[in-house]
Protein backbone atom coordinates (compact mmCIF):
# COMPACT_ATOMS: atom_id res chain seq x y z
CA UNK A 1 0.00 0.00 0.00
CA UNK A 2 1.48 3.36 -0.95
CA UNK A 3 2.00 5.87 1.77
CA UNK A 4 -0.63 8.58 1.20
CA UNK A 5 0.18 11.03 3.98
CA UNK A 6 -2.02 9.30 6.51
CA UNK A 7 -1.40 8.11 10.02
CA UNK A 8 -3.05 4.72 10.19
CA UNK A 9 -4.68 4.19 13.58
CA UNK A 10 -5.60 0.68 14.72
CA UNK A 11 -7.29 -0.07 18.03
CA UNK A 12 -6.96 -3.80 18.63
CA UNK A 13 -9.08 -3.60 21.77
CA UNK A 14 -8.60 -6.28 24.40
CA UNK A 15 -6.45 -9.14 23.15
CA UNK A 16 -4.57 -12.08 24.63
CA UNK A 17 -1.23 -11.34 26.26
CA UNK A 18 0.55 -12.94 23.31
CA UNK A 19 -1.36 -10.91 20.74
CA UNK A 20 -0.79 -7.74 22.76
CA UNK A 21 2.82 -8.16 21.61
CA UNK A 22 2.65 -9.91 18.25
CA UNK A 23 0.04 -7.62 16.68
CA UNK A 24 2.18 -4.51 16.88
CA UNK A 25 5.36 -6.35 15.99
CA UNK A 26 3.54 -7.40 12.79
CA UNK A 27 2.78 -3.75 12.13
CA UNK A 28 6.52 -3.13 12.31
CA UNK A 29 7.04 -5.51 9.41
CA UNK A 30 4.12 -3.94 7.57
CA UNK A 31 5.40 -0.38 7.89
CA UNK A 32 8.82 -1.62 6.85
CA UNK A 33 7.22 -3.06 3.71
CA UNK A 34 5.43 0.18 2.82
CA UNK A 35 2.35 0.51 5.03
CA UNK A 36 1.91 4.06 6.32
CA UNK A 37 3.11 5.22 9.72
CA UNK A 38 0.82 3.58 12.23
CA UNK A 39 -0.38 4.19 15.78
CA UNK A 40 -1.79 1.14 17.52
CA UNK A 41 -3.57 0.52 20.81
CA UNK A 42 -4.16 -2.72 22.69
CA UNK A 43 -5.06 -3.92 26.16
CA UNK A 44 -4.06 -7.38 27.41
CA UNK A 45 -6.87 -9.62 28.63
CA UNK A 46 -4.73 -11.08 31.43
CA UNK A 47 -1.53 -10.34 33.33
CA UNK A 48 1.84 -11.44 31.97
CA UNK A 49 5.55 -10.65 32.00
CA UNK A 50 7.51 -9.23 29.11
CA UNK A 51 11.25 -8.71 28.82
CA UNK A 52 13.37 -6.71 26.42
CA UNK A 53 15.20 -8.20 23.49
CA UNK A 54 18.61 -8.47 25.13
CA UNK A 55 17.63 -9.20 28.70
CA UNK A 56 18.57 -12.30 30.63
CA UNK A 57 15.76 -14.74 31.43
CA UNK A 58 17.43 -15.23 34.81
CA UNK A 59 16.24 -11.74 35.76
CA UNK A 60 12.73 -13.18 36.12
CA UNK A 61 11.41 -15.24 39.07
CA UNK A 62 9.99 -18.09 37.01
CA UNK A 63 8.67 -19.96 40.05
CA UNK A 64 6.56 -16.94 40.94
CA UNK A 65 5.36 -16.56 37.36
CA UNK A 66 4.36 -20.22 37.13
CA UNK A 67 2.58 -20.08 40.48
CA UNK A 68 0.57 -17.06 39.34
CA UNK A 69 -0.09 -18.19 35.75
CA UNK A 70 1.96 -15.39 34.26
CA UNK A 71 3.27 -16.25 30.79
CA UNK A 72 6.60 -14.72 29.81
CA UNK A 73 7.28 -13.24 26.36
CA UNK A 74 10.35 -11.62 24.87
CA UNK A 75 9.80 -8.51 22.77
CA UNK A 76 11.99 -7.17 19.95
CA UNK A 77 12.46 -3.76 21.53
CA UNK A 78 14.57 -2.67 24.45
CA UNK A 79 14.14 -2.19 28.16
CA UNK A 80 13.87 -4.52 31.12
CA UNK A 81 11.49 -7.18 32.38
CA UNK A 82 8.07 -5.75 33.27
CA UNK A 83 4.79 -6.87 34.72
CA UNK A 84 1.83 -6.01 32.48
CA UNK A 85 -1.89 -6.40 32.98
CA UNK A 86 -5.33 -5.37 31.80
CA UNK A 87 -5.20 -2.10 33.70
CA UNK A 88 -2.62 -0.80 31.24
CA UNK A 89 -3.47 0.60 27.82
CA UNK A 90 -0.60 -0.15 25.46
CA UNK A 91 0.24 2.11 22.54
CA UNK A 92 2.84 1.81 19.80
CA UNK A 93 3.94 4.30 17.16
CA UNK A 94 5.63 2.82 14.13
CA UNK A 95 7.26 4.87 11.37
CA UNK A 96 9.72 4.21 8.54
CA UNK A 97 13.29 4.37 9.83
CA UNK A 98 14.08 7.02 7.25
CA UNK A 99 11.52 9.36 8.80
CA UNK A 100 13.40 9.75 12.09
CA UNK A 101 16.85 10.93 13.07
CA UNK A 102 19.59 8.35 12.60
CA UNK A 103 20.58 9.24 16.16
CA UNK A 104 18.70 6.72 18.31
CA UNK A 105 18.66 9.08 21.25
CA UNK A 106 17.20 11.84 19.09
CA UNK A 107 14.69 9.55 17.39
CA UNK A 108 13.43 8.25 20.72
CA UNK A 109 13.05 11.72 22.21
CA UNK A 110 11.14 12.85 19.11
CA UNK A 111 8.73 9.92 19.24
CA UNK A 112 8.14 10.27 22.98
CA UNK A 113 7.36 13.99 22.86
CA UNK A 114 3.76 13.43 21.61
CA UNK A 115 3.17 11.13 24.58
CA UNK A 116 3.94 13.99 26.93
CA UNK A 117 1.60 16.20 24.91
CA UNK A 118 -1.17 13.62 25.24
CA UNK A 119 -0.75 13.35 29.00
CA UNK A 120 -0.93 17.13 29.27
CA UNK A 121 -4.09 17.15 27.16
CA UNK A 122 -5.85 14.89 29.67
CA UNK A 123 -4.76 17.02 32.61
CA UNK A 124 -1.60 15.23 33.69
CA UNK A 125 1.46 17.46 33.98
CA UNK A 126 3.87 14.93 32.52
CA UNK A 127 7.39 15.71 31.43
CA UNK A 128 10.27 13.89 29.80
CA UNK A 129 13.03 13.99 32.39
CA UNK A 130 16.79 13.97 31.92
CA UNK A 131 16.89 10.20 32.42
CA UNK A 132 14.56 9.78 29.44
CA UNK A 133 11.54 8.79 31.52
CA UNK A 134 8.03 10.22 31.22
CA UNK A 135 7.30 11.43 34.74
CA UNK A 136 4.77 13.13 36.93
CA UNK A 137 6.76 14.75 39.69
CA UNK A 138 9.45 12.23 40.54
CA UNK A 139 7.42 9.17 39.52
CA UNK A 140 7.62 7.37 36.21
CA UNK A 141 4.12 7.13 34.74
CA UNK A 142 4.77 5.48 31.38
CA UNK A 143 7.02 2.56 30.53
CA UNK A 144 8.60 2.63 27.11
CA UNK A 145 10.86 0.69 24.80
CA UNK A 146 12.04 1.18 21.24
CA UNK A 147 13.54 -0.74 18.40
CA UNK A 148 14.00 -1.11 14.71
CA UNK A 149 12.09 -3.90 12.95
CA UNK A 150 13.50 -4.26 9.45
CA UNK A 151 13.18 -0.71 8.09
CA UNK A 152 10.66 0.56 10.62
CA UNK A 153 11.21 2.18 13.99
CA UNK A 154 8.72 1.45 16.74
CA UNK A 155 8.31 3.04 20.15
CA UNK A 156 5.90 1.44 22.60
CA UNK A 157 4.51 2.68 25.86
CA UNK A 158 1.55 2.43 28.19
CA UNK A 159 -1.06 4.40 30.05
CA UNK A 160 -0.97 2.90 33.54
CA UNK A 161 -4.47 3.20 34.96
CA UNK A 162 -3.57 1.20 38.07
CA UNK A 163 -0.32 -0.49 39.03
CA UNK A 164 0.33 -3.56 41.15
CA UNK A 165 3.68 -2.58 42.66
CA UNK A 166 4.02 -5.75 44.70
CA UNK A 167 3.54 -8.00 41.69
CA UNK A 168 5.83 -5.84 39.59
CA UNK A 169 8.57 -6.43 42.16
CA UNK A 170 7.68 -10.08 42.75
CA UNK A 171 8.20 -11.12 39.11
CA UNK A 172 11.86 -10.08 39.35
CA UNK A 173 14.44 -12.59 40.54
CA UNK A 174 15.93 -11.11 43.68
CA UNK A 175 17.36 -13.77 45.98
CA UNK A 176 18.10 -11.20 48.67
CA UNK A 177 14.88 -10.44 50.63
CA UNK A 178 16.20 -7.05 51.71
CA UNK A 179 16.66 -6.06 48.07
CA UNK A 180 13.19 -7.31 47.26
CA UNK A 181 11.69 -5.16 50.01
CA UNK A 182 13.71 -2.12 48.97
CA UNK A 183 12.76 -2.56 45.32
CA UNK A 184 9.05 -2.84 46.13
CA UNK A 185 9.29 0.28 48.29
CA UNK A 186 11.03 2.24 45.54
CA UNK A 187 8.47 1.07 42.98
CA UNK A 188 5.66 2.38 45.17
CA UNK A 189 7.46 5.71 45.35
CA UNK A 190 8.82 6.04 41.82
CA UNK A 191 6.26 4.30 39.58
CA UNK A 192 2.78 5.80 39.57
CA UNK A 193 -0.52 5.16 37.87
CA UNK A 194 -2.32 8.03 36.18
CA UNK A 195 -6.02 7.19 36.08
CA UNK A 196 -6.84 9.23 33.01
CA UNK A 197 -9.80 8.30 30.84
CA UNK A 198 -8.26 5.87 28.34
CA UNK A 199 -10.50 7.01 25.50
CA UNK A 200 -9.56 10.62 26.02
CA UNK A 201 -5.90 9.69 26.27
CA UNK A 202 -6.02 7.65 23.06
CA UNK A 203 -7.71 10.52 21.23
CA UNK A 204 -5.15 12.99 22.53
CA UNK A 205 -2.27 10.71 21.58
CA UNK A 206 -3.67 10.25 18.10
CA UNK A 207 -3.89 13.99 17.65
CA UNK A 208 -0.42 14.57 19.05
CA UNK A 209 1.21 12.05 16.73
CA UNK A 210 -0.77 13.32 13.74
CA UNK A 211 0.51 16.81 14.43
CA UNK A 212 4.08 15.72 15.12
CA UNK A 213 4.26 13.61 11.96
CA UNK A 214 2.25 16.03 9.82
CA UNK A 215 -0.23 13.34 8.87
CA UNK A 216 -3.95 12.83 8.73
CA UNK A 217 -5.14 10.18 11.24
CA UNK A 218 -7.45 7.54 9.78
CA UNK A 219 -8.77 4.30 11.27
CA UNK A 220 -7.19 1.31 9.59
CA UNK A 221 -6.69 -2.41 9.79
CA UNK A 222 -3.97 -4.95 9.27
CA UNK A 223 -2.96 -5.82 5.72
CA UNK A 224 -2.88 -9.40 4.50
CA UNK A 225 0.88 -9.39 4.89
CA UNK A 226 0.62 -8.16 8.45
CA UNK A 227 -1.98 -10.80 9.30
CA UNK A 228 0.37 -13.46 7.99
CA UNK A 229 3.16 -11.95 10.08
CA UNK A 230 0.99 -12.17 13.20
CA UNK A 231 0.68 -15.92 12.73
CA UNK A 232 4.42 -16.28 12.29
CA UNK A 233 5.13 -14.07 15.29
CA UNK A 234 2.68 -16.04 17.47
CA UNK A 235 4.78 -19.10 16.74
CA UNK A 236 8.08 -17.31 17.21
CA UNK A 237 7.18 -15.66 20.50
CA UNK A 238 6.04 -18.96 22.03
CA UNK A 239 9.15 -20.88 20.99
CA UNK A 240 11.74 -21.72 23.65
CA UNK A 241 14.57 -20.57 21.40
CA UNK A 242 13.14 -17.07 21.04
CA UNK A 243 12.36 -16.82 24.71
CA UNK A 244 15.94 -17.80 25.55
CA UNK A 245 17.21 -14.72 23.76
CA UNK A 246 19.90 -14.02 21.17
CA UNK A 247 22.69 -16.56 21.36
CA UNK A 248 25.61 -14.22 21.86
CA UNK A 249 24.02 -11.52 23.93
CA UNK A 250 26.08 -9.81 26.52
CA UNK A 251 26.51 -6.47 28.14
CA UNK A 252 26.84 -5.00 31.56
CA UNK A 253 25.52 -7.87 33.70
CA UNK A 254 22.34 -7.27 35.64
CA UNK A 255 21.14 -10.79 36.43
CA UNK A 256 21.77 -12.51 39.74
CA UNK A 257 25.26 -13.92 39.98
CA UNK A 258 28.74 -13.38 41.24
CA UNK A 259 28.67 -9.76 40.08
CA UNK A 260 25.62 -9.01 42.22
CA UNK A 261 22.10 -8.20 41.25
CA UNK A 262 21.06 -4.75 40.05
CA UNK A 263 17.43 -3.75 39.48
CA UNK A 264 16.49 -0.48 37.84
CA UNK A 265 13.20 0.96 39.08
CA UNK A 266 13.32 4.00 36.83
CA UNK A 267 16.09 6.13 35.37
CA UNK A 268 18.38 7.16 38.24
CA UNK A 269 16.67 4.89 40.79
CA UNK A 270 17.93 1.36 41.40
CA UNK A 271 18.72 -1.30 43.95
CA UNK A 272 21.73 -3.52 44.25
CA UNK A 273 22.54 -6.67 46.22
CA UNK A 274 25.75 -8.61 46.47
CA UNK A 275 27.49 -10.96 48.85
CA UNK A 276 31.12 -11.74 49.45
CA UNK A 277 32.84 -13.96 52.00
CA UNK A 278 29.75 -14.38 54.14
CA UNK A 279 28.96 -10.65 54.12
CA UNK A 280 25.95 -9.24 52.27
CA UNK A 281 24.84 -5.79 51.15
CA UNK A 282 21.52 -4.59 49.76
CA UNK A 283 21.23 -0.94 48.86
CA UNK A 284 18.85 1.58 47.30
CA UNK A 285 20.40 4.24 45.10
CA UNK A 286 18.74 7.48 44.09
CA UNK A 287 20.47 9.98 41.83
CA UNK A 288 23.80 8.31 42.46
CA UNK A 289 23.59 8.30 46.27
CA UNK A 290 22.88 5.49 48.70
CA UNK A 291 19.54 6.10 50.38
CA UNK A 292 19.01 2.84 52.25
CA UNK A 293 21.57 0.17 53.08
CA UNK A 294 21.14 -3.24 54.64
CA UNK A 295 24.30 -5.07 55.73
CA UNK A 296 24.71 -8.57 57.07
CA UNK A 297 28.28 -9.15 58.13
CA UNK A 298 28.76 -11.38 61.20
CA UNK A 299 32.50 -10.77 61.10
CA UNK A 300 31.94 -7.05 61.67
CA UNK A 301 31.35 -7.84 65.33
CA UNK A 302 28.28 -5.68 65.74
CA UNK A 303 29.51 -2.84 63.56
CA UNK A 304 27.08 -3.52 60.69
CA UNK A 305 24.50 -0.94 61.87
CA UNK A 306 27.24 1.67 62.21
CA UNK A 307 28.44 0.85 58.71
CA UNK A 308 24.91 1.19 57.35
CA UNK A 309 24.61 4.65 58.92
CA UNK A 310 28.00 5.64 57.52
CA UNK A 311 26.98 4.68 54.01
CA UNK A 312 23.62 6.43 53.79
CA UNK A 313 23.88 9.59 51.74
CA UNK A 314 27.22 8.74 50.18
CA UNK A 315 27.69 8.62 46.41
CA UNK A 316 28.03 5.03 45.23
CA UNK A 317 31.56 5.72 44.10
CA UNK A 318 32.49 6.80 47.63
CA UNK A 319 30.94 3.85 49.42
CA UNK A 320 33.92 1.58 48.93
CA UNK A 321 36.20 3.87 50.94
CA UNK A 322 33.66 4.02 53.78
CA UNK A 323 33.26 0.26 53.82
CA UNK A 324 37.00 -0.36 53.96
CA UNK A 325 37.07 1.37 57.35
CA UNK A 326 35.24 -1.67 58.71
CA UNK A 327 38.08 -4.12 58.24
CA UNK A 328 38.22 -7.15 56.01
CA UNK A 329 34.44 -7.75 55.89
CA UNK A 330 33.99 -4.13 54.82
CA UNK A 331 36.64 -4.53 52.15
CA UNK A 332 34.86 -7.61 50.85
CA UNK A 333 31.60 -5.71 50.58
CA UNK A 334 33.40 -2.81 48.93
CA UNK A 335 34.63 -5.22 46.29
CA UNK A 336 31.09 -6.51 45.79
CA UNK A 337 29.75 -3.00 45.39
CA UNK A 338 32.52 -1.79 43.09
CA UNK A 339 31.25 -1.00 39.64
CA UNK A 340 27.63 -1.70 40.53
CA UNK A 341 26.37 1.55 39.06
CA UNK A 342 27.61 0.81 35.58
CA UNK A 343 26.10 -2.66 35.59
CA UNK A 344 22.49 -1.74 36.27
CA UNK A 345 20.56 -1.58 33.00
CA UNK B 1 33.41 12.77 22.62
CA UNK B 2 31.25 13.68 25.55
CA UNK B 3 32.75 10.98 27.78
CA UNK B 4 36.33 12.20 27.68
CA UNK B 5 39.35 12.19 25.45
CA UNK B 6 39.06 9.88 22.50
CA UNK B 7 41.93 7.39 22.16
CA UNK B 8 43.91 8.11 19.06
CA UNK B 9 43.89 5.56 16.27
CA UNK B 10 47.19 3.78 15.73
CA UNK B 11 47.67 4.91 12.13
CA UNK B 12 47.10 8.16 10.25
CA UNK B 13 44.07 10.13 11.30
CA UNK B 14 42.06 13.13 10.26
CA UNK B 15 40.49 15.27 12.96
CA UNK B 16 36.98 16.51 12.21
CA UNK B 17 35.44 18.81 14.82
CA UNK B 18 36.98 16.90 17.69
CA UNK B 19 36.61 13.40 16.27
CA UNK B 20 39.78 11.56 15.21
CA UNK B 21 38.98 9.35 12.25
CA UNK B 22 41.40 6.59 11.27
CA UNK B 23 42.40 6.78 7.64
CA UNK B 24 43.61 3.20 7.38
CA UNK B 25 40.08 1.92 6.85
CA UNK B 26 36.85 2.44 4.92
CA UNK B 27 33.53 3.85 6.12
CA UNK B 28 29.88 3.15 5.39
CA UNK B 29 28.42 6.63 5.88
CA UNK B 30 24.78 5.63 6.33
CA UNK B 31 25.44 3.29 9.24
CA UNK B 32 28.66 4.63 10.82
CA UNK B 33 30.33 1.25 10.36
CA UNK B 34 34.02 1.01 9.46
CA UNK B 35 35.87 -1.78 7.66
CA UNK B 36 39.63 -2.34 8.03
CA UNK B 37 41.96 -4.78 6.31
CA UNK B 38 42.81 -7.70 8.61
CA UNK B 39 44.84 -9.94 6.32
CA UNK B 40 44.38 -11.55 2.91
CA UNK B 41 40.65 -11.62 2.21
CA UNK B 42 39.85 -10.66 5.81
CA UNK B 43 38.35 -7.49 7.25
CA UNK B 44 37.71 -6.19 10.74
CA UNK B 45 34.42 -4.34 11.29
CA UNK B 46 33.50 -1.75 13.92
CA UNK B 47 31.47 1.36 14.66
CA UNK B 48 32.83 4.88 14.27
CA UNK B 49 32.80 7.34 17.21
CA UNK B 50 29.92 9.48 15.96
CA UNK B 51 27.76 6.38 15.57
CA UNK B 52 28.54 5.45 19.16
CA UNK B 53 28.00 8.94 20.55
CA UNK B 54 24.61 9.42 18.90
CA UNK B 55 23.37 6.07 20.16
CA UNK B 56 23.46 7.04 23.82
CA UNK B 57 25.08 4.92 26.51
CA UNK B 58 25.57 1.49 24.97
CA UNK B 59 23.96 -1.09 27.22
CA UNK B 60 23.89 -4.43 25.46
CA UNK B 61 24.99 -6.01 22.22
CA UNK B 62 24.32 -9.26 20.41
CA UNK B 63 26.77 -10.50 17.79
CA UNK B 64 26.80 -13.49 15.42
CA UNK B 65 28.81 -16.61 16.05
CA UNK B 66 31.94 -17.61 14.15
CA UNK B 67 30.89 -19.16 10.86
CA UNK B 68 27.74 -17.07 10.46
CA UNK B 69 27.04 -15.60 7.05
CA UNK B 70 27.09 -11.85 6.46
CA UNK B 71 25.10 -10.09 3.75
CA UNK B 72 25.82 -6.54 2.70
CA UNK B 73 23.05 -4.25 3.90
CA UNK B 74 21.65 -6.78 6.35
CA UNK B 75 21.96 -6.85 10.16
CA UNK B 76 24.77 -8.87 11.69
CA UNK B 77 23.90 -7.97 15.26
CA UNK B 78 21.84 -5.73 17.49
CA UNK B 79 22.90 -2.89 19.74
CA UNK B 80 20.81 -1.53 22.60
CA UNK B 81 21.09 1.95 24.04
CA UNK B 82 18.48 4.13 25.78
CA UNK B 83 16.06 1.14 25.62
CA UNK B 84 16.35 1.30 21.80
CA UNK B 85 17.36 -1.92 20.05
CA UNK B 86 18.77 -1.22 16.61
CA UNK B 87 20.59 -3.25 13.99
CA UNK B 88 24.29 -3.32 13.29
CA UNK B 89 24.28 -3.44 9.50
CA UNK B 90 27.02 -5.21 7.62
CA UNK B 91 28.64 -3.24 4.79
CA UNK B 92 30.00 -6.42 3.22
CA UNK B 93 29.05 -10.01 2.49
CA UNK B 94 31.07 -12.90 3.80
CA UNK B 95 31.58 -15.22 6.73
CA UNK B 96 32.32 -14.32 10.34
CA UNK B 97 35.77 -15.55 11.34
CA UNK B 98 36.16 -13.89 14.74
CA UNK B 99 34.04 -12.10 17.31
CA UNK B 100 35.37 -9.62 19.83
CA UNK B 101 34.41 -11.23 23.13
CA UNK B 102 35.72 -8.22 25.02
CA UNK B 103 33.23 -5.87 23.40
CA UNK B 104 30.48 -8.44 23.87
CA UNK B 105 31.26 -8.39 27.59
CA UNK B 106 31.55 -4.60 27.73
CA UNK B 107 29.85 -2.64 24.92
CA UNK B 108 31.30 0.52 26.46
CA UNK B 109 34.55 -0.39 24.69
CA UNK B 110 32.92 0.86 21.48
CA UNK B 111 32.53 4.29 23.07
CA UNK B 112 35.97 4.33 24.67
CA UNK B 113 38.10 2.90 21.85
CA UNK B 114 36.03 2.63 18.65
CA UNK B 115 38.98 2.01 16.33
CA UNK B 116 40.94 -0.27 18.64
CA UNK B 117 39.65 -2.51 21.40
CA UNK B 118 36.06 -1.71 20.42
CA UNK B 119 36.08 -3.66 17.14
CA UNK B 120 33.09 -5.98 16.64
CA UNK B 121 33.81 -8.86 14.28
CA UNK B 122 36.27 -10.10 11.66
CA UNK B 123 34.99 -11.56 8.41
CA UNK B 124 36.20 -13.32 5.31
CA UNK B 125 35.00 -11.35 2.29
CA UNK B 126 32.75 -12.99 -0.27
CA UNK B 127 33.03 -10.13 -2.74
CA UNK B 128 35.95 -7.73 -2.26
CA UNK B 129 34.39 -5.42 -4.85
CA UNK B 130 31.82 -4.42 -2.21
CA UNK B 131 34.57 -2.43 -0.53
CA UNK B 132 34.64 -0.09 -3.51
CA UNK B 133 31.36 1.48 -2.42
CA UNK B 134 32.77 2.61 0.91
CA UNK B 135 34.48 5.90 1.70
CA UNK B 136 38.26 5.70 1.84
CA UNK B 137 39.51 9.07 0.64
CA UNK B 138 40.47 11.52 3.40
CA UNK B 139 38.65 14.42 1.73
CA UNK B 140 35.49 12.38 1.27
CA UNK B 141 35.61 11.15 4.84
CA UNK B 142 36.10 14.66 6.15
CA UNK B 143 33.25 16.08 4.08
CA UNK B 144 30.90 13.29 5.18
CA UNK B 145 31.73 13.75 8.86
CA UNK B 146 31.45 17.54 8.68
CA UNK B 147 28.00 17.26 7.13
CA UNK B 148 26.81 14.58 9.51
CA UNK B 149 28.04 16.46 12.57
CA UNK B 150 26.31 19.59 11.33
CA UNK B 151 23.06 17.63 10.97
CA UNK B 152 23.35 16.26 14.49
CA UNK B 153 24.17 19.65 15.96
CA UNK B 154 21.23 21.23 14.16
CA UNK B 155 18.80 18.64 15.52
CA UNK B 156 20.31 18.77 18.99
CA UNK B 157 21.49 15.15 18.88
CA UNK B 158 24.98 16.25 19.86
CA UNK B 159 26.55 19.46 21.14
CA UNK B 160 29.62 20.81 19.40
Amino acid sequence: MPDSGTLRVIDFGQVTPLRSQTLWHAVGYGVSAGEPPTLTFARPSAPYVCLGYHRDLAEIDHDYCRAHDLPVYRRMVGGGPVYLDQRQLFFQICVPAGDVSPSRRDALAGLLAPVVTAFEAVGIAARLDSAGEICLGEAKICGHGAGQIENAVVVCGNLIEAFDHDRAAAILAMPDPAQRDQTAALMRRYVAATPADPGAFAAALTGAYATALGRDPRPGHLSAGELAAVTELDELFTSPDWLAGPARTSGRPAAPGAAGRGVKVRGGVWTFAASSGGARIAASVIAGRLEQVSLTAPAMNGQARAAERALVGLPVAGAADALRQFGEPGSQLAAALAGAEGRVL
Amino acid sequence: MSSGPQPRAAGPVVRVRGFDLALDRRYEPATHIWVADAGPGLVRIGMDPLGAETSGTLAQISLPGVGADLAAGRPFGQLEAVKFVGPLTSPVSGTVRAVNDAVAADPGLIERDPFGAGWLIEAELADPAELDGLLTDAAEITAWYEARIEDYVRTGAIAR
